[in-house]
């Protein structure tokens, strides 16, 4: 009897630690798989990649909005801080910059609502040196992604964020 | 059978049925958050104040989701009478002013991803409903394209359901999500009734 019961309680713990142990690891997992994917599977670190019109065959993360064009950046802060910046769109649309961590936290989100002319921060983790005198976001993990939002709701539209959001940059604070 | 197999045993059951549970909990539909008139939607979707479940469950079924000072998402299954949402019936969505600077309603099929039909029209906005900043407005989810009024196509969706997005929402807004004015969805008829 004795033995049943430790044994109905180690079932009991391992249950609770295999539920527990996947819930903290999923948001990881997949945040590891769309960053691999934004990325073309490590080849665009540190770079912004400039999604086409979101259609019926989107499939690199799910719940994608038609109405918005969306750019990435992935990013590894491993060798220092980086430089990022969006550029308005044309007659004041809605612009974004979300930061997003390597559990998916969203840690930031600047629009072109607070920053018309622009939006410009320094991504860095804790302790890494900075300038002084502009904005910065300080990243819980190394790696995570930087998403740009767009309004575009139509093919038009979207042609003209298009050619805006091309003088967005995400790039070593060294390079910048 | 030896009594340390047994135990290795019982330890790998455990760690499997807890697995399990914790994806059938991932898994049981969107992020579940508190409800608003038939809608739901979570205060902590993308914060840093997520709890593990929460944060798992956007990753699922919203991941990069932003947080409520950037976005409110809400999204249900159901019409306003409880009904699951069917491909073949035509749903009107109406509203009054809602509290953010732009808004959407976009249509998901059952595996988080837009339906695969050519229609060209996934959802419907702000830009089309209001166009002349009029308060009341309302679209249409349906099969088939209407004539003249904002459309978000339901065709090939299957057992779908909507998302109410509201960008650079107030902050009364934020603040309190019962008091935002949900749109109504109201049954019209099914299976080209009309």
């Amino acid at each position: 009897m004795n033995r049943k019961l430790k044994l109905l309680g180690l079932f009991v713990g391992a249950g609770i630690i295999g539920h527990v142990g996947l819930v903290m690891a999923v948001p990881h997992a997949l945040m590891s798989v769309a960053m691999s994917r934004m990325s073309g599977d490590g080849a665009r670190i540190n770079q912004f990649f400039f999604g086409p019109r979101t259609t019926k065959d989107s499939r690199g993360v799910v719940r994608p909005s038609p109405d918005l064009a969306y750019s990435s950046c992935v990013y590894d802060l491993g060798k220092g801080p980086l430089l990022v910046s969006a550029a308005p769109s044309p007659n004041q649309g809605y612009v974004s910059l979300s930061v997003f961590a390597a559990n998916t936290d969203n840690i930031a989100a600047l629009d072109t609502t607070q920053y018309p002319s622009g939006i410009r921060f320094v991504l860095a983790r804790k302790g890494q040196s900075v300038p002084a005198g502009v904005q910065v976001v300080e990243s819980p993990s190394d790696k995570g992604i930087i998403l740009d939002r767009r309004l575009a709701p139509t093919a038009e539209l979207f042609a003209e964020v298009d050619q805006a959001r091309r003088a967005d940059s995400c790039a070593p604070l060294a390079q910048s | 059978m030896s009594g340390k197999l047994v135990t290795a045993g019982v330890l790998v059951a455990g760690l499997l049925a807890g697995a399990a549970s914790g994806w059938f909990t991932l898994q049981n539909g969107m992020v579940q958050g508190e409800s608003y008139s038939g809608w739901s939607g979570s205060k902590v979707t993308g914060s840093v104040d997520a709890d593990p479940w929460t944060r798992a469950r956007v990753a699922v079924s919203g991941l990069l989701a932003l947080n409520k000072s950037q976005a409110i998402y809400f999204s249900r299954n159901t019409d306003d009478s409880g009904a699951r949402l069917r491909e073949d019936c035509r749903y009107r969505v109406s509203g009054g002013a809602m509290p953010a600077r732009w808004w959407s309603i976009t249509v998901y099929a059952a595996d988080n991803y837009l339906p695969l039909n050519d229609d060209d029209a996934l959802s419907f906005d702000q830009t089309e409903a209001q166009p002349d900043g009029k308060s009341e407005w309302s679209g249409l989810l349906a099969p088939k394209r209407p004539e003249g009024e904002p459309w978000a196509s339901t065709s090939k969706a299957g057992d779908y359901d909507i998302t109410l997005r509201l960008y650079q929402p107030t902050a009364a807004a934020q603040a309190d999500y019962a008091a935002i004015p949900m749109p109504k969805v109201t049954k019209l008829d099914c299976g080209g009734a009309a």
